[in-house]
């Protein structure tokens, strides 16, 4: 057992920490300028990241992809989170939708979107969620009718993340109601110019905007844009949502958090002594690097298992929901290790951290609800890990 | 990169959960509560020596295995899950405690043979817990010297024919070897909750010589850290084996006309000790990983691990009561036995706020 990198990875950090050093700085200094629009600096740096072949790590490299060893890709995913750069923009194109077209898509589809994926030319969102299909996704009622080569979609999409700004949507669609719910879901990818489509901002509950509704009214979409077969595309999501909870490097920026928290604690005075000389601080610090420890060691236990070619199924879930959760007791922990000033928003005198606490707080509420709840985790967790019946009608 | 268990691991964990399902039942721990103290018998001793767990992890040429100190601890976690008693963890820590300290290598022989128990006493009755703690005070005398006053919860005291003292030398802490039958010991049992022997080894001017001597404060520590990693890979075992025991009575039991477990109020509650037992089974290999390496994070990771699985076993058992209902709550039941050891094993050689109150010093070092 051992978790060193090879010296060809260790080789590949360092010329990645030098390129980070050069490029990283220089985007930060274009975005600090200030006249630059924010969505054209993040694409630039997506850019940026998919010259240097950073980007696609597991991709074939027809599509523009790197083909680089799994190794490689935490080795990526590690120094780009400690090194606090932000992440690519088009991050819900290239770890939702890439995997999915290079498993699912035709030829064309993947020499036609793959590489536009990469480079920021098109940002895609996802249109997955509706009004009435949360949890219950399958259970969704956006509608498709066949005409001539032509689909037309009529229904609503909500909590789109990248909506306002997106040029692409990949999209659930129901093309058979009167089949079983999952046997009359077909795969879309929907340009957002197309007419018919109107999208809304909603703000979350921390104040911003990240995400929107969207309503299709004819909306049509060739049926060249269909992904895998008509009525086949719950199977192709499933894959997708998968994808989506079992990404590693969420632990990197936990850590980040927890850090910062932890130097927090050491520069705030409570009375007479630091934060830190509390007893109480302590013992809760300790337990938050406690679980993050547990955290780490589990990602390096799955990780394991991925280069053993054993795929994480269900146990994904553990990780999913455990690490909602420590974000969320770290979010709190903020909170109370600020004390008093814990309220005192960012533009405020006497603010901490310029807001941050808040920020981090907020954020970390939404963690155990997109990507799956926490209790869809435990209900996946109960049955498909501990083979515990199904605890309700389906 | 590979964070998993050998080939060789999967299959002594194995070999140790059906040994255990074979030779040792629920039933011999309600027979030691009944009648203390729970003993294994010297044929099962003799037969554990014999498939070499004992030295499972001591180096071949000192004739043990060879094996990590992670494989030390996937026998105590197969055995903890069995209710198997202390004597297997006394014992691999002895062995690795003589190991370290480069003792007599036929006395090490014969303790990883099965034909000597040697246990170790660290903790006093000062209310506090670990190595920076002990106040025992040798009174030195030339070459050697006395020691007088108390030790108390030794493990397995009942049957050692030796004990390795930690106590306080002039150049600070060490391990010294006292013979059971030396004059001036007296040894008086102490019941632990769940029926084991623990005792209080009373000691009044019990001469030690300068040979007697056999570890410093740097062993000590090393033993204790050893010592309490394995006791967390008793206390997951132990939440492993309620958990599926909990899982498969919510399987089988019906109310209103369905599976208890297909009640989301108890598949959840199943479904976050899942959870709880993967984070704390990724925190042991860590920890055991660590400590093989000495990492300079090891201490952190084992208190880490310690502090885990104090919570887990405990609230791992307390969940079993519960969601087995009345029968539950019955002495038949082999789950008070696990909350008994559970609850015992989560005061032994720190709870968990003293563990975390020593990651915290770690998390407040220079070095982080």
């Amino acid at each position: 057992m051992d978790l060193k990198f090879s010296p060809q990875d260790e080789q590949y950090r360092e010329r990645l920490r030098a390129w980070l050093d050069v490029n990283l700085k220089q985007h930060q200094a274009v975005s600090k300028a200030g006249d630059v629009d924010p969505v054209q600096a993040a694409r630039d740096w997506q850019k940026t990241l998919c010259e240097g072949g950073y980007l696609g790590l597991s991709w074939p490299r027809e599509y523009g992809g790197q083909e680089a060893s799994l190794t490689q890709q935490v080795v990526v995913s590690e120094e780009l989170a400690r090194s606090g750069a932000p992440a690519p923009i088009n991050t819900i194109g290239i770890s939702i939708l890439g995997p999915t077209l290079i498993q699912h898509g035709s030829e064309e589809q993947k020499q036609r979107y793959l590489p536009k994926i990469l480079n920021g030319e098109e940002l895609w969102c996802q249109g997955f969620s509706e009004p009435g299909a949360g949890s219950d996704l399958a259970s969704l009622q956006t509608r498709a009718i066949e005409d001539g080569d032509h689909f037309v979609v009529n229904g609503q999409k909500v909590w789109t993340s990248l909506g306002m700004i997106a040029d692409w949507c990949f999209l659930l669609v129901r093309t058979n109601p009167d089949a079983p719910k999952r046997e009359g879901i077909s795969y879309l990818l929907c340009n957002m110019k197309t007419p018919g489509i109107t999208v809304r901002p909603l703000r979350n509950a921390g104040g911003g905007s990240h995400f929107c509704e969207m309503f299709f009214d004819d909306v049509r979409i060739p049926r060249e844009n269909l992904v895998g077969e008509v009525n086949g595309g719950w199977r192709i999501a499933r894959s997708t949502l998968d994808n989506e909870r079992s990404g590693l490097s969420g632990v990197i920026s936990i850590e980040n958090n927890l850090d910062r928290l932890l130097n927090l604690s050491i520069s705030l005075n409570r009375g007479k002594q630091r934060a830190i000389d509390s007893d109480s601080v302590q013992q809760q610090l300790a337990q938050l690097w406690i679980e993050k420890e547990g955290l780490k060691y589990l990602g390096f236990r799955n990780l394991s298992d991925q280069i053993a070619n054993r795929l994480p199924g269900p146990a994904a879930s553990v990780g999913k929901l455990f690490a909602s959760r420590l974000r969320q007791k770290i979010g709190k922990a903020g909170f109370d290790i600020a004390g008093p000033l814990a309220q005192v928003g960012k533009k405020s005198p006497h603010s901490i951290a310029r807001g941050r606490l808040q920020a981090t707080y907020f954020d970390s509420l939404g963690y155990s609800i997109g990507g799956g709840t926490s209790e869809i985790m435990q209900n996946i967790i109960a049955e498909k890990v501990l083979g515990l019946p199904r605890s309700y009608e389906d | 990169m590979h964070f998993e268990l050998s080939e060789e691991q999967n299959a002594i964990y194995d070999l140790v959960v059906g040994f255990m399902a074979d030779k040792w039942s629920g039933d011999n721990r309600r027979q030691g509560l009944d009648s203390f103290p729970c003993q294994v018998p010297g044929e099962l001793v003799r037969e554990i020596a014999d498939l070499g767990f004992f030295g499972i992890s001591i180096r071949e040429n000192s004739g043990g295995g060879g094996e990590p100190l992670l494989t030390s601890a996937l026998i105590v976690e197969a055995a903890g899950g069995g209710l198997f008693p202390s004597l297997l963890t006394t014992t691999l820590v002895a062995a690795k405690a003589l190991e370290l300290c480069g003792a007599d290598s036929n006395w090490l022989a014969r303790l990883i043979a099965g034909q000597q128990t040697v246990a170790i006493a660290i903790e006093e009755p000062n209310g506090c817990w670990g190595p920076d703690a002990i106040e025992l005070t040798a009174q030195m005398d030339g070459q050697g010297g006395y020691l007088s006053g108390s030790k108390i919860l030794v493990a397995d005291g009942d049957f050692a024919q030796v004990f390795l003292v930690a106590a306080l030398l002039p150049d600070g802490p060490a391990l010294i070897r006292v013979d059971a039958d030396a004059e001036g010991v007296q040894i008086n049992s102490m019941r632990r909750l769940d029926g084991q022997s623990i005792v209080e080894l009373e000691m009044k001017d019990v001469r030690f010589e300068q040979d007697d001597v056999l570890g410093d404060g740097a062993i000590l520590n090393q033993v204790y850290d050893i010592w309490t990693v394995l006791i967390a890979a008793d206390l997951l075992g132990n939440a492993q084996s309620v958990l599926r025991m909990t899982t498969d009575y919510a399987k089988e039991r019906q109310q209103f006309a369905r599976p208890i477990g297909s009640f989301q109020a108890v598949a959840h509650r199943l479904a976050d000790i899942q959870v709880d037992v993967e984070i704390g089974r990724s925190l042991l290999y860590g920890a055991c990983l660590a400590l093989e390496d000495e990492s300079a994070e090891a201490e952190a990771l084992v208190s880490a691990a310690k502090s885990w699985m104090n919570d887990l076993g405990v609230k791992a058992a307390e969940a079993g009561l519960q969601l087995h209902g009345g029968i539950g709550y019955t002495w038949e039941l082999d789950i008070h036995l696990h909350l008994r050891q559970a609850r015992s094993n989560a005061v032994t050689l720190g709870d968990s706020k003293y563990h975390r109150a020593r990651v915290a010093s770690h998390l407040m070092s220079p070095e982080y």
